[in-house]
């Protein structure tokens, strides 16, 4: 599905990225760790297609096609969804009707036709329950005033609500405290589909005791060092990074 | 010929032209008017330190003009595209200043008229209170107008009195030839507990139009009234707008000034609260685009106890377009419990749009609240590709996030027709903007 080779990415001409390879196929939870300034968010945001980074050499690939000129909403209706680290307020903007645009743009670009209001509000509640997030928290501007906890929640509810392919979970777990973290989990895993994949970027094992990876990948200095399974995250947490 | 500050006059003809002033209490007022544009010293570098004031108000002008007897099938053209026909507004339409009662439907509970039109009783007051209350002292075209009006509307809402739709006046103006012949004068008077909303469009219909108004409104106890002004005239004109209110005790004004078009337009705004008990708010959006250069001066001035005043302008610049904003507050001596705040707001699109920004505070009294604040910046980039990230468009993102920062003050509008057709000349002024990224 997520095909990287050998990509080079640099912001304000600091490399970050220096050559990073990375695979991932349907139905597969990719966890992403690495010590501080590893370059990290850079990869989930360069994946999302943030236009502030500049792609040096290498390239990114989804379903075969090569997404690096890609602009960022272009990716989001191809199924690309970016839980954001740090969501951004936008005040004067409705959760509601932001979601609904998005949601309505991402159908039309897949031949399917709008939700009507009705249709909306049905799915919404579903997907409501599902992160357990207020309804007034809805009824609000985008993410103004909601706490770090209901930031994230908010961001997973996006993500049940537009259905992406492939999920990037930017240390979704920072802020955190347990019981956020065991709802928001909770949320991830119910979304887990046969052809949909999440890429997980966390500092912590933590977050990984509750969404369980197929593979984990140890990211330092702008590279992937070393790959295996959950058990990886396990030897890190013990051993630290600088064991590698 | 006599010089003051800037402009250079033909005495005479203004002599000529004052004398055919047939209301001689009228006349006595052009004739000081006349005094103090001769006399007083104008601090024309501070007060338009950031509207420059072009050559073509300098230059020596004719007074005489004809505005036209009947309306040529020309002019009605123009004007039919712009007429509202909607049951839930009053309609006024002016040619240069002229009521043109083909195309008006005034209310029959208010007085309505243009100053020759006054029976006896609405000459005394006229004859009472015109020219007390305008910032001539201040300001040179104001003093200008108080001399040149070639043509005033009355309106006059007696007590208990409460208009419930919203008056529209569209103003056209077709002053060719003269610069400086579209000088209208407005005076509003509202009796106690009366309540009224007015909101003033203008056009020009040839292009180059200078236009002055000076409107002075007296609010008597608790009356209340929504002034509104939008100024997206497509010809590009020059506009010298001064807006002042007098409130007494329990009144309440709520002011409204929008601008998205014109060359040069200067918006003074004065607001004094003479009483106690009085609420004020003035709310000014700007979005501006080509080179486009508007200036909103305001004033409000607490001068007793335990008024409200609250001021919120937003703008966004695109092209080569400036705006300016200068935002006085006085709190006398005796104006203690006053609250006043003051906010400014601005985006800034391009590189070559401005905004000069200046908020001004005189507090004289020490047991209030007063707050000023003003921004600049530019759209948040964050925000921009978070809804990217959505699969929402860089332009609908723009547009969005454009919307979001005016809605804050559209939100306070109350009448519906008024707010849709705000937004409905913002959409199009954001598609304008979109175009040119």
């Amino acid at each position: 599905m997520l095909s990287i080779k050998k990509l080079k990415v640099s912001i304000e001409n600091n490399l970050i990225l220096k050559g990073l390879n990375l695979e991932i196929n349907h139905g597969e939870v990719h966890a992403i760790m690495g010590p501080n300034g590893s370059g990290k968010s850079t990869l989930a945001s360069v994946i999302a297609g943030n236009e502030n980074y500049k792609i040096e050499s290498g390239t990114i690939s989804f379903y075969g096609k090569n997404i690096n000129n890609f602009s960022p909403d272009e990716r989001a209706m191809m199924g690309i969804f970016l839980a954001f680290q740090y969501p951004v307020e936008i005040p004067g903007v409705s959760t509601i009707n932001f979601i609904k645009t998005a949601l309505n743009k991402i159908r039309e670009f897949n031949k399917k036709k709008p939700l009507d209001a009705v249709g909306f509000l049905k799915t919404m509640k579903k997907k409501m329950n599902l992160v357990k997030i207020d309804r007034d928290l809805l009824g609000r501007s985008i993410n103004e005033g909601f706490s770090g906890g209901e930031k994230k929640r908010n961001e997973i509810f996006q993500m049940a609500m537009l259905e992406p392919k492939l999920s990037i979970l930017d240390e979704t777990d920072s802020g955190l405290d347990i019981d956020a973290l065991k709802i928001v989990s909770n949320g991830v895993n119910k979304l887990r589909k046969k052809d949909n994949s999440t890429i997980v970027v966390t500092h912590y094992q933590r977050l990984l005791d509750y969404i369980i990876p197929d593979y984990v990948h140890v990211l330092i200095d702008g590279k992937i060092v070393k790959s295996g399974n959950k058990d990886l995250a396990i030897e890190l947490e013990n051993r630290g990074y600088d064991w590698l | 010929m006599f010089k003051s500050d800037k402009f250079t006059f033909d005495s005479k003809k203004i002599k000529d032209f004052i004398n055919e002033e047939s209301n001689s209490f009228l006349k006595k007022s052009r004739n000081n008017y006349l005094k103090k544009l001769g006399e007083k010293k104008f601090n024309i570098k501070e007060e338009y330190k950031y509207t420059p004031l072009k050559q073509s108000i300098e230059k020596n002008f004719s007074l005489k003009f004809e505005i036209e007897k009947s309306i040529s099938s020309n002019t009605e053209k123009k004007i039919l595209p712009h007429i509202i026909n909607d049951n839930n507004v009053y309609q006024i339409i002016t040619l240069d200043g002229k009521i043109i009662n083909k195309f008006s439907n005034i209310p029959s509970e208010i007085s309505f008229k243009n100053f020759e039109d006054l029976d006896k009783k609405e000459k005394n007051v006229l004859n009472h209170h015109f020219g007390e209350n305008d910032d001539s002292d201040s300001d040179i075209f104001s003093a200008l107008n108080g001399v040149l009006w070639s043509k005033g509307l009355f309106v006059y809402i007696k007590k208990n009195q409460i208009i419930n739709k919203p008056i529209i006046i569209s103003n056209f103006y077709t002053s060719e030839k003269n610069i400086f012949s579209s000088q209208l004068r407005k005076f509003i008077f509202m009796e106690k507990n009366s309540k009224l909303s007015i909101c003033e469009f203008d056009y020009s219909l040839i292009s180059n139009n200078f236009n002055s108004n000076v409107t002075e409104i007296i609010l008597e106890d608790r009356s209340e009234l929504d002034y509104f002004k939008i100024q997206n005239d497509p010809n590009n004109s020059t506009s010298f707008n001064s807006t002042n209110i007098k409130q007494k005790k329990n009144s309440i004004s709520n002011t409204f000034t929008f601008s998205f078009s014109g060359d040069i337009i200067r918006n003074n705004l004065n607001i004094s609260l003479i009483d106690e008990n009085c609420y004020c708010n003035m709310y000014g959006i700007y979005a501006l685009n080509n080179k486009s250069h508007v200036d909103n001066h305001t004033s409000v001035d607490h001068m007793q106890k335990n008024s409200i005043s609250n001021e919120h302008y937003k703008g966004i610049m695109n092209g080569h377009s400036n705006g300016v904003f200068n935002g006085k507050i006085f709190v006398r001596k005796e104006a203690q419990k006053t609250n006043a705040f003051q906010s400014n707001n601005n985006i800034i699109l391009s590189d070559n749009a401005k905004i000069n920004t200046k908020p001004q505070l005189e507090i004289w009294a020490d047991d209030v609240k007063c707050s000023h604040g003003c921004t600049t910046g530019q759209l948040d980039e964050n925000a921009i590709f978070y809804l990217q990230s959505r699969g929402i468009n860089k332009d609908k993102a723009v547009s969005i996030l454009i919307n979001a920062f005016f809605d804050e003050i559209i939100q306070k509008i109350n009448q519906n027709i008024i707010k849709d057709k705000i937004n409905e000349i913002l959409s199009t002024k954001i598609e304008s903007y979109l175009n040119e990224r």
